[in-house]
């Protein structure tokens, strides 16, 4: 035991001493918030399109559209910009777009030196109207998207008023709007809440967060398993101590390691909730320490974590590079984004029967039964898929021990010959 | 004595290849003793199947008193052929680390490495990373590591190669001095004058087999000795010389002749010599080589291959 700890130790702060290492445990928070603050931040440092419209119907549209437009809000900013038009009166489509497309592609500026970023031109198609947006941005469908509201409310209002309908009558059923509550038996109060969604979101994020920190850990222990054999430094642990400890040592080094990046991220996160969101706090703080989450959580991690470092270690024995590593590797990474794929099905649908038998695979369990925390999975799930866990687990360790020590002591490429041997001499 | 290593019939197959067939020999307390023999002779296998590393195919191993090499492993140090140690590591929480998996304290293996660091001209290194130490120094780190904890059988796989000679002498009056105290040292190499100026005992594979166990002195008889002549004598004048066979003559600096013979094995140089005076030539040099372990290393390993021992 004490050599065990001893390896623990030292693989421990072969990490926290590593630049890297604060590094990495930095950047996921920075890139969390960047992807919180960068849609507003895009915003704000972002001026609304400027557009113009231009009315070819001579049915009076553009003044009601104009007016749709500019009572659109982009999270408490106008929408667009809206100007004249220069050049017109137009006589036709063509006409306008042959105009105006010089100031869309910068050879031409609107008088003041605005640029124009986009062009409604309303047109039209028999009885009807048509609507071509030229826009600057090929990939932007917003304005496309609010122009072509606001023309189709006009047009219904239009073809309202001449069916005899009073103006008041439009604008009433223009406001005609059923408020919609979400209730269900799971929820609280019968009333869905912020706090009945938040064990779904909760169990998503979980099972994400489990996902990467799992697979980090695993990727670390390959990592120093293969530095450790193609610098034979292993063939010297192998005369000082015997299989468990060393594999049992790096497993619980990386464990600490994974565990400090965890609680780094979940205090930020806590920290962030707590200051930014108080009231979700509390429900979160109540969810998580009330329901037996945290023991849920920590089970499948610890599960989850032996099942995949046991095997990441016993590979990393048979490389004698990364590149090898990667070889045998890419599969399993293939296999492994079916858990991501699913988890995100799970918040709305934790119940589906497709997740339950998901979460019965041993290598998708951490991360299935993570997500699906929101539905309280009956006890006897919790139980076979823990057991199905502990047993592939204990298997691998059954395979493991002989491996590593037999690939610790091979050199040259992974050969499943030599794996396989390993296994049948177990007994000698 | 007590054997500080006993090996009884030790064989070692991988698959239809036998690294190691049939070894036994004993390496006595306190003493040093040199595993020779050329690249694959078995000499790696052997150790490995001492220190518990790889299983053996058959036979019995008795290191320290125990059967199995790792209810000792405390007391064993070993230093393997391929060397490697924590590249971000400093020498002295290296040295300290392994000395720890050994059982030493943290506070006496510590101390234990600044100690021998400083013995060894590594003070000023023993706080920079192992990375960026020279090749040598690294490598006398890692030898300290295996000493650290004063085991009571050290094991050495070629600790000698990729050494410079004042690192070689320097490890050599470290071997003495892992004597001195007592334990006892085995070391491999194929490098015979190492062996031949530090071991009690050698034994000595070839092909996987033992071809040889004993001291050095009777290790170096199995060679023959050689006479050489220098002077300015006719090419067939000392055709007839007693007790002497293999004769070659090559032309030397000053128009002379040089002559090498092997002695025979009972031969006495003496009469030799008394025979070339006889003869009145103008003789400037006469020589009588005793063989060294590398000419016996020579002689038994072809002896051996050409016996059909080796695999």
């Amino acid at each position: 035991m004490k050599r065990l700890l001893k390896i623990a130790t030292r693989e421990y702060l072969a990490y926290i001493k590593t630049p890297g290492f604060w590094l990495s445990i930095l950047l996921l928070p920075l890139g969390f918030s960047m992807l919180a603050i960068g849609p507003a931040l895009m915003r704000g440092t972002t001026p609304p399109p400027a557009i113009a419209v231009v009315d070819l119907t001579n049915r009076g549209l553009a003044s009601a559209v104009v007016h749709d437009l500019n009572a659109q809000d982009d999270g408490g900013r106008p929408l667009v910009r809206l100007v004249h038009a220069p050049g017109g009166p137009f006589v036709d489509a063509a006409d306008a777009s042959a105009h105006l497309r010089p100031y869309l592609s910068d050879e031409r500026r609107l008088p003041g030196g605005d640029r124009l970023d986009v062009v409604a031109i309303l047109r039209p198609v028999g009885s009807t109207v048509a609507v071509d947006v030229w826009n600057r941005q090929v990939a932007d469908r917003s304005v496309a998207g609010a122009v072509s509201n606001a023309v189709n409310a006009a047009l219904r209002r239009q073809v309202l008023t001449r069916a005899g309908v009073n103006p008041a009558v439009v604008a009433a059923i223009e406001g005609v709007s059923a408020p919609v509550t979400d209730f269900s038996p799971r929820a609280a109060s019968g009333k869905v809440e912020l706090r009945d969604r938040l064990p779904g979101i909760v169990g998503f994020g979980m099972g994400f967060l489990l996902w990467m920190a799992v697979l980090t850990g695993a990727g670390m222990l390959l990592g120093s398993v293969i530095e450790e054999k193609s610098s034979r430094i292993l063939e010297i642990l192998l005369t000082s101590a015997s299989v468990p400890e060393i594999m049992g040592g790096k497993i619980l080094g990386v464990a600490g390691v994974t565990a400090t990046v965890l609680t780094f991220w979940l205090s930020i996160g806590a920290l962030v909730v707590a200051f930014r969101f108080p009231s979700a706090g509390a429900d979160l703080a109540a969810i998580l320490l009330g329901k037996g989450y945290l023991a849920y959580f920590a089970a499948y991690f610890v599960g989850g974590y032996l099942m995949f470092a046991t095997l990441y270690v016993t590979i990393g024995a048979f490389c004698e590079s990364p590149r090898e590593a990667q070889t045998l590797l890419g599969p399993m990474m293939i296999l492994m984004s079916v858990p991501l794929v699913f988890m995100s099905q799970a918040i709305s649908r934790p119940d589906s029967p497709l997740l339950t038998a998901l979460s019965f695979f041993p290598l998708f369990t951490p991360f299935m039964m993570a997500a699906r925390v929101a539905t309280s999975p009956p006890l006897w799930q919790i139980a076979g898929t823990l057991l199905l866990m502990g047993t592939l687990t204990a298997l691998e360790v059954w395979v493991a021990i002989p491996a590593f020590r037999s690939g610790a002591l091979t050199s040259g490429r992974f050969e499943m010959r030599t794996f396989l041997a390993s296994l049948t001499r177990r007994g000698e | 004595m007590q054997a500080a290593l006993t090996v009884d019939g030790l064989t070692k197959r991988y698959g239809k290849m036998t690294a190691v067939d049939d070894l036994s020999f004993q390496a006595r307390t306190g003493r040093i003793m040199g595993f020779l023999g050329p690249n694959g002779a078995g000499k790696t296998s052997t150790l490995r199947m001492v220190l518990g590393l790889v299983e053996p195919t058959a036979g019995r191993i008795s290191v320290l008193g125990a059967s199995d090499a790792a209810q000792v492993r405390a007391r064993i140090g070993f230093l393997p052929e391929e060397r490697g140690l924590y590249r971000r590591m400093t020498p002295v929480d290296a040295i300290a680390f392994l000395a720890g998996l050994k059982g030493m304290s943290d506070a006496d293996a510590r101390r234990r490495a600044r100690e021998l660091l400083e013995s060894q001209g590594l003070g000023e290194a023993m706080h920079r990373q192992i990375r960026l130490l020279s090749k040598g120094m690294a490598q006398k780190v890692q030898l300290l590591a295996a000493l650290a904890h004063e085991p009571d059988l050290v094991i050495l796989d070629e600790p000698f190669s990729g050494l410079d000679p004042v690192n070689q002498q320097s490890l050599e009056a470290l071997i003495r001095s892992i004597v001195d105290r007592g334990a006892t040292v085995i070391f491999s190499t194929h490098v015979m004058q190492h062996a031949e100026r530090l071991c009690d005992q050698v034994v000595l594979l070839a092909g996987g087999r033992k071809v040889f166990d004993g001291a050095v002195a009777d290790a170096r008889s199995a060679a023959p000795r050689r006479v050489v002549i220098e002077g300015h004598f006719p090419e067939d004048s000392l055709a007839d010389l007693p007790g002497l066979d293999g004769l070659t003559t090559e032309r030397v600096d000053g128009g002379g002749l040089r002559l090498t013979a092997t002695l025979s094995p009972n031969a006495p140089s003496q009469v030799v010599l008394a025979r070339v005076f006889s003869k009145e030539l103008a003789i400037d040099r006469f020589e009588l080589r005793e063989p060294n372990l590398h000419d016996a290393f020579i002689v038994l390993t072809a002896a051996a291959y050409v016996e059909g021992v080796a695999v």
